[in-house]
Parts: C-alpha cells; structure tokens; sequence
C-alpha cells in the first residue's frame, strides 16, 4: 500500500503557512495528524462536536482576523453542507479544508461494494466548485501550500482531499 | 417574560463596544435599536450557527466581548454548539438565549415542550467551563434581572450562557438579505483588519 503523507511533516507545512487554529473532528485516517495537532504550542487545536459548527467557527475566527484550518472527513463534509454555503461559499470566505477522503482506498483496490462516500466527494465538490487538490503519497504535501495559495487568491473555500491514512 | 423589544433597548442602551451578532428574527428587531458598526448579521449564513461564528469572532479577538443573540430553536438546531462553547468558549463570549419555545422565523411551530434550557447547559458543562473554567449559567425572567445582572456579565469573565423567556407582540420588519460578502468584510473594517 502506498504510505501516506507524516504527520509531523504536515504540521510543520501547517505552521509554516501561519495557521493559528485547526479545527478538527476525530476520523480513524486522520487521527495522527489531530494528534500532532495537540501536541504543537504554537497551533490551537479545538475539537467541535461536527463539522457544521467546525465550518461556523473557523468562519468567525477568519472574521476575527485569525486563520483556521478545518480537518473533516469528507462524510462530514457532507453532513455539513449548509455550513459550507452559509459562512463559506456565501459570504465568500477563504476556509480552508483537509478532507479526509473515506472509500478511497477500497476503490483504488477494486474492493467492492465502492463506499458512497467516496463516490460522491469529488462530485459534490465539484457542484459547489471549490477547487482541491489531491494528496495521495507521502512526498505531496506540497498540495496544502497550493490549496492555500488558491484560498488566498480566490477569497473562496478550497479543500484538499487527503486519500492517505496520516503516518507519524 | 420578557417584551423582546424591550429587552433588545436594555441592553442596546448598554452595550459599548461589543461585536453583537444576531440571527433570524433578532436580525429584524436589533437595528430597530442599534445601528452600530459592530453589529453583525449572521442571517442566512448557517441555522443553528450564530453562536459558533461568534466562538470564533471571540478567540480571535479576545481584547473584545462578542454578544451572541441566538434563538432555542437554532440551539436545538446543533446542540453540540453547547458542548463546544462549554470546553473552548473565551471568557469574553456571551451567548444570551431568547427563548420563545417556537421557531418563530419560519412559521412559528413550538419547539418540544419540556425541554430545559439551563438545565441542557449545565449537562454540558458550561458552569465552571470554557477556556478559563469561569463558564456562568443565568436565567432572567424580568427586565429588571437584565438591568441587575448584564453590567456584570459584560464585565466579567465568561463564557456567560444566559436563558431569557421572551415574548414578542411588536410587528416585525420585513427580512432584508443584505449582501453576506460586504457584511464580513464591514465587520472585519470596524474591527480594524484588513478587508481579506
């Protein structure tokens, strides 16, 4: 199986970017990263109860003058659709996302049935037109600088779909 | 049980420099009593989500109080927000709960009739939490309550979670949907920052 990106090194990718804040919601593929997360002084880590309220604070947060940096799976992106709209694609708010993209490695091995979360993501993506990027290998997390500098310029949501279980 | 109106002049007469955020039908009613750069309308930007945004306004601006005028219907609408404010909420975030039992912005059908607003707060930890452990629960029934306790909830740590029952027989202003980009981006100017 292909390894996936370290968690360390994205946390130094994170903080090098001028994160202040990431928001995360506890997912098995992610859960090294949301730990490193815990562990960095200079990154604040908080833990909301789903993404929606994920979505609203980092909203608030960028209002503020802060810049957060949401980690969802992409289910609960999905759950969190009206968020999304409502305090990103609406108010034009440059939120950017980690989306953990849950199926994907099922479907890269022909495993079937394919898990409809990994059917939907890239279309739902695409209906919102947020641009992403894909970070599937362990030497891609030059695809969160590009999701971030695609943020910034668009002053809209930009995500990148991490198809990887995070490594240490 | 509060006049809404009336209670919306107490603490407009009050407030100084706090960002007021307001969501469904406060967005209507609060700029009968306010006009103020620091007003913000979060109508249409998520349900159930004014008080999120506002977490966030106030971790990021801690030297400023954030008040959050937030309906029980958006409440039950993610109540997880609770739970949230109750472990990360900043002590200058205050979150005052207009509890009319009905989702009045879009039809007015009553909310489940038993449930307890202080008591979901107190299960959720905000007593004694948030970020500093000085989380405070009220309740105020009266307009004199407001007058008696909102000089020390504006002063002192929070996050304060104050339930007001509230009544409403004020016709109400017709909904405006102002542009949600040009309401961000006035916001961050009165706070200072840079448009984007």
């Amino acid at each position: 199986m292909t390894p996936g990106p370290s968690a360390t090194a994205a946390v130094g990718k994170i903080r090098s970017l001028g994160f202040t804040h990431v928001l995360s919601i506890p997912d098995s593929e992610s859960r090294l990263l949301h730990d490193a997360v815990g562990d960095a002084a200079d990154l604040e880590l908080i833990v909301p109860c789903r993404e929606g309220e994920s979505i609203a604070i980092a909203a608030g947060l960028w209002a503020g003058g802060a810049k957060p940096l949401l980690l969802v799976q992409n289910t609960g992106l999905m759950e969190a659709g009206d968020a999304l709209r409502g305090c990103g694609l609406g108010p034009k708010i440059p939120l950017r996302m980690l989306v953990g993209w849950r199926g994907f490695a099922g479907a890269e091995a022909g495993k079937l049935p394919i898990d409809s979360a990994y059917t939907y993501t890239e279309a739902l993506l695409q209906a919102w037109s947020i641009p992403y990027e894909i970070l599937d290998r362990a030497d891609g997390l030059g695809a969160i600088e590009r999701m971030d500098a695609t943020a910034e310029q668009t002053q809209l949501p930009a995500a990148v779909l991490v198809a990887r279980r995070f490594e240490p | 049980m509060i006049e809404r109106l009336d209670l919306f002049r107490a603490v407009a007469e009050r407030r100084t420099d706090e960002v007021v955020v307001t969501t469904m039908t406060a967005t209507l009613q609060w700029p009968l009593v306010s006009q103020h750069p620091l007003d913000f309308d979060f109508l249409a930007f998520g349900m159930g989500h004014a008080s999120d945004f506002g977490m966030g306004l106030a971790l990021a601006r801690p030297e400023r109080k954030v008040i959050v005028w937030k309906g029980d219907g958006g409440l039950l609408m993610s109540l997880g927000s609770l739970v949230t404010m109750a472990r990360y909420g900043p002590a200058n975030l205050i979150v005052l709960l207009l509890e009319n039992r009905s989702y009045e912005m879009v039809g007015g059908q009553p909310l489940p009739p038993g449930v307890d607003f202080v008591g979901l707060a107190v299960a959720a930890g905000m007593e004694g939490g948030g970020r500093e452990g000085s989380g405070r629960i009220e309740r105020w029934e009266t307009l004199d309550d407001v007058d008696r306790r909102l000089p020390e909830v504006l002063t002192e740590p929070g996050p304060h979670f104050v339930v007001i029952p509230v009544h409403n027989s004020e016709p109400l202003p017709p909904v405006s949907h102002s542009d949600h980009a040009q309401r961000v981006i006035d916001l961050r100017t009165a706070l200072g920052l840079p448009e984007r």
